[in-house]
């Protein structure tokens, strides 16, 4: 396996049997992918296409049908891998009577890494996802956003090289979305691979270098988000502070050389923009108050 | 090692925030204390008993539910709330989990048996004390011992099954010899415990006299005695330690004092008891074999949960622990449901006439077989019952204790490696 392949499919395929041993679900069907170390990968498509089959099978979760899955080298079933692997699942389950602290120390436990180590990243992993305030409060007063953040807290509890995560942002506030897409590109940039899975488009938009997009079971499409989405025919250019006239000038010069003007509107923010502007502001205002 | 020891501290904690524990180590407390209130009839012995009896009933039933709920649900509670899901992501082997587990459960084991024991010794000792007013309050731990040899001479003499019956009047004897009776106390009792059948030909009053000669082949000192032996109290014969100057050894001679009357005996009939040991010691031990059925029911019910559902797994545990309850009981069963027809012979001893009926081999098929292949294959859990040496007042030999914990250790080496491999196999979905 080539060095610079993080997880390699061949084939993967999936089956889900009846009780009788019957081939009930094909939830996914020979997926071939290849993902390279430091990357962002996303996995997208609608539900039960078949993103958390492959994740699971990635993981050792479930066994594939047919074909064969490659992670950081190994096959899925080797235990050491696990130690280069961060995973957050979909629903963040966890035992709840227990506090932020103890959950993380927990699952640092479970990865061998010793007691001041542990402290040291708990203190940090805490602080990074924003659950200062409550890491002493039992993980069943955790709102849902607050469990995601924890969940990304033990993904990243022995510093891994591959984080696999399914649907990161899924019951986050705009401002939770923001800081995970943040922490998901500082990890890429700390040379970590990064899979993860969404059905949250504008969120793998954003960050993802590549993408992969699965229906049915099936691999659909898969390139680089420019790749995937750059249009060669059309061109979009962004101007400041153009008059009128200036615009009816423009639009004639392109007429002149025979192209088409599809579209002529002023420039909009997006409302996750708008969104983190007005709490950026309130933050601002509530510092001069104080 | 760190990891299975995790697992276990994990384990122990849920358990503990479950409460499931606590409401049986309650229930289980209250009926202990209950066992004081309890009517008796007869001396202050028979209200130790009755405590001692209720004690260990207790400490082994709801232990054993405590036990069974928690391991059962553990597991496939982990696997529906997707904790096990995260758990299996980590650098963890699945047979350390199974381990993890199991520990876990052990310890749980050990603050039951701490918490119940404790106050189930408590209660005994402050019954005892009680009753030490009228002069029963010894909590006995005596050595039993088994004869060597028995013998049964006499022209009466007719084998019937395992048990040998011989008539009084000098139509037939039996002789049994002890050896090995020994005591750091040559001053303790020592007891002769006759448990015949008895018949007579005469009119029957539901009890014998018996004659029962005891000869120290040491020094040739004999001592005859005549006894009364019932159908529900065995004869008893109580003799000084004395007796046995200068041997370990005991020859018993025991007929019948009449013509007419009949007395049946097979192996265990005729019990020695010498010497008490320490109530403390013997009660640990029975705590000891207690604790090998809890590891036992632990081992089946995780073995049930790698593959099975909680509501099933639960069944398949309760369902486990009543039929190994009743093992005797079922192999009673299958041997009444025969094949062929039977007649009984005018002294009892049944005659099979060889004349198949379809029905009964239907039976046989459905029912016979299937529950004597039960019997043998689900644990027996009499091996575990301890009660009996304590309403006896008998030191639990070293040997059962060992036999006990070997027993649930046989258990544990064929469940084990079957859960591992199960759950080695099991997808989580």
């Amino acid at each position: 396996m080539d060095n610079d392949i993080a997880i390699k499919t061949e084939n993967l395929t999936k089956a889900y049997r009846s009780f009788w041993g019957r081939k009930k679900i094909l939830a996914l069907d020979k997926l071939n992918i290849d993902i390279k170390r430091g990357e962002i990968f996303g996995l997208l498509g609608p539900n039960g296409s078949g993103k958390t089959t492959t994740l699971k099978l990635l993981l050792g979760l479930v066994f594939p049908t047919e074909g064969r899955a490659l992670v950081l080298g190994k096959t899925t079933n080797d235990v050491a891998v696990k130690n280069r692997i961060g995973f957050l699942p979909e629903e963040s389950c966890f035992y709840r009577f227990l506090n932020a602290d103890e959950i993380l120390d927990f699952y640092g436990q479970l990865f061998r890494i010793s007691g001041k180590e542990r402290k040291t990243r708990i203190d940090r992993l805490v602080e990074q996802v924003g659950l200062g305030f409550a890491r002493k409060r039992p993980l069943r007063q955790y709102s849902k956003g607050m469990l995601r953040r924890i969940g990304i807290a033990q993904a990243l509890i022995n510093d891994p090289d591959l984080i696999i995560l399914d649907e990161p942002t899924s019951g986050l506030d705009p401002i939770g979305t923001r800081e995970t897409k943040d922490i998901i590109v500082s990890l890429k940039e700390q040379g970590k691979t990064v899979l993860l899975c969404s059905h949250l488009l504008s969120d793998v938009q954003d960050i993802c270098d590549r993408v992969a997009i699965l229906d049915k079971g099936k691999l659909q499409i898969s390139g680089t988000i420019d790749e995937l989405l750059s249009s060669k025919d059309v061109v979009e250019m962004l101007i400041r502070n153009l008059s009128d006239e200036a615009i009816t000038e423009v639009e004639t010069f392109v007429r002149e050389k025979h192209g088409e003007v599809i579209s002529v509107k002023n420039s909009s923010d997006t409302l996750e923009g708008l969104f983190l502007k007005i709490y950026a502001a309130n933050i601002g205002n509530s510092k001069t108050d104080i | 090692m760190q990891q299975i020891l995790v697992i276990a501290k994990q384990t122990f904690k849920e358990a503990v925030r479950n409460k499931i524990m606590f409401v049986f180590i309650i229930l289980g407390l209250i009926t202990i204390c209950c066992s004081v209130f309890m009517p008796v009839v007869g001396d202050g012995i028979e209200k130790i008993k009755i405590v001692e009896s209720m004690c260990f009933r207790s400490i082994t039933f709801f232990g054993t539910l405590a036990a069974i709920l928690l391991s059962a649900s553990s597991i496939p509670t982990d696997i529906a709330n997707r904790v096990l899901c995260t758990v299996t992501t980590k650098p963890v082997q699945r047979t350390n989990i199974i381990f993890g587990k199991i520990i876990g459960f052990t310890y749980i084991i050990g603050v039951l048996l701490v918490i119940m024991g404790g106050a189930g010794y408590a209660l005994i000792k402050f019954t005892a004390l009680k009753q030490s007013v009228q002069g029963n309050n010894k909590l006995l731990a005596r050595e039993k011992f088994d004869p060597y040899t028995s013998q049964v001479t006499g022209e009466s003499a007719k084998k019937i099954g395992d048990v040998s019956w011989i008539e009084g009047g000098g139509k037939g004897t039996s002789v049994w010899k002890f050896k090995g009776l020994h005591s750091k106390n040559r001053k303790d009792d020592l007891d002769i415990e006759a448990d015949f059948l008895i018949e007579s030909k005469k009119r029957f009053t539901g009890k014998i006299p018996v004659n029962i000669k005891v000869v120290n082949p040491y020094t040739v000192k004999v001592l005859t005695e005549s006894i009364e032996v019932s159908r529900n109290k065995p004869g008893l014969l109580k003799l000084g330690g004395e007796f046995l100057e200068g041997s370990e050894e005991l020859t018993i001679v025991v007929s019948p004092e009449n013509p007419g009357d009949f007395i049946g005996i097979s192996s265990d009939s005729l019990k020695v008891f010498f010497g008490n040991k320490s109530f403390e010691y013997n009660f640990l031990k029975g705590l000891t074999i207690i604790s090998s059925q809890f590891l036992l029911m632990v081992i089946i019910a995780v073995l049930g949960s790698t593959f099975l559902s909680l509501p099933v797994n639960i069944l398949f545990c309760l369902f486990i622990f009543f039929c190994g309850s009743i093992t005797d009981f079922m192999r009673d069963l299958s041997t009444v449901i025969n094949v062929f027809e039977t007649h009984e012979h005018v002294y009892g001893i049944s005659t099979v006439l060889k004349e198949t009926n379809a029905f009964m081999v239907f039976l046989d098929y459905v029912i016979r077989k299937p529950i004597l292949l039960l019997s043998y294959i689900l644990p027996d859990l009499k091996n575990f019952s301890v009660g009996k040496y304590f309403i006896d007042g008998i030191n639990i030999p070293y040997k059962t204790v060992f036999m006990s914990f070997g027993y649930a250790a046989l258990y544990t080496f064929f469940c084990l490696p079957i859960s591992f491999v199960v759950f080695k196999r099991r997808e989580m979905a």
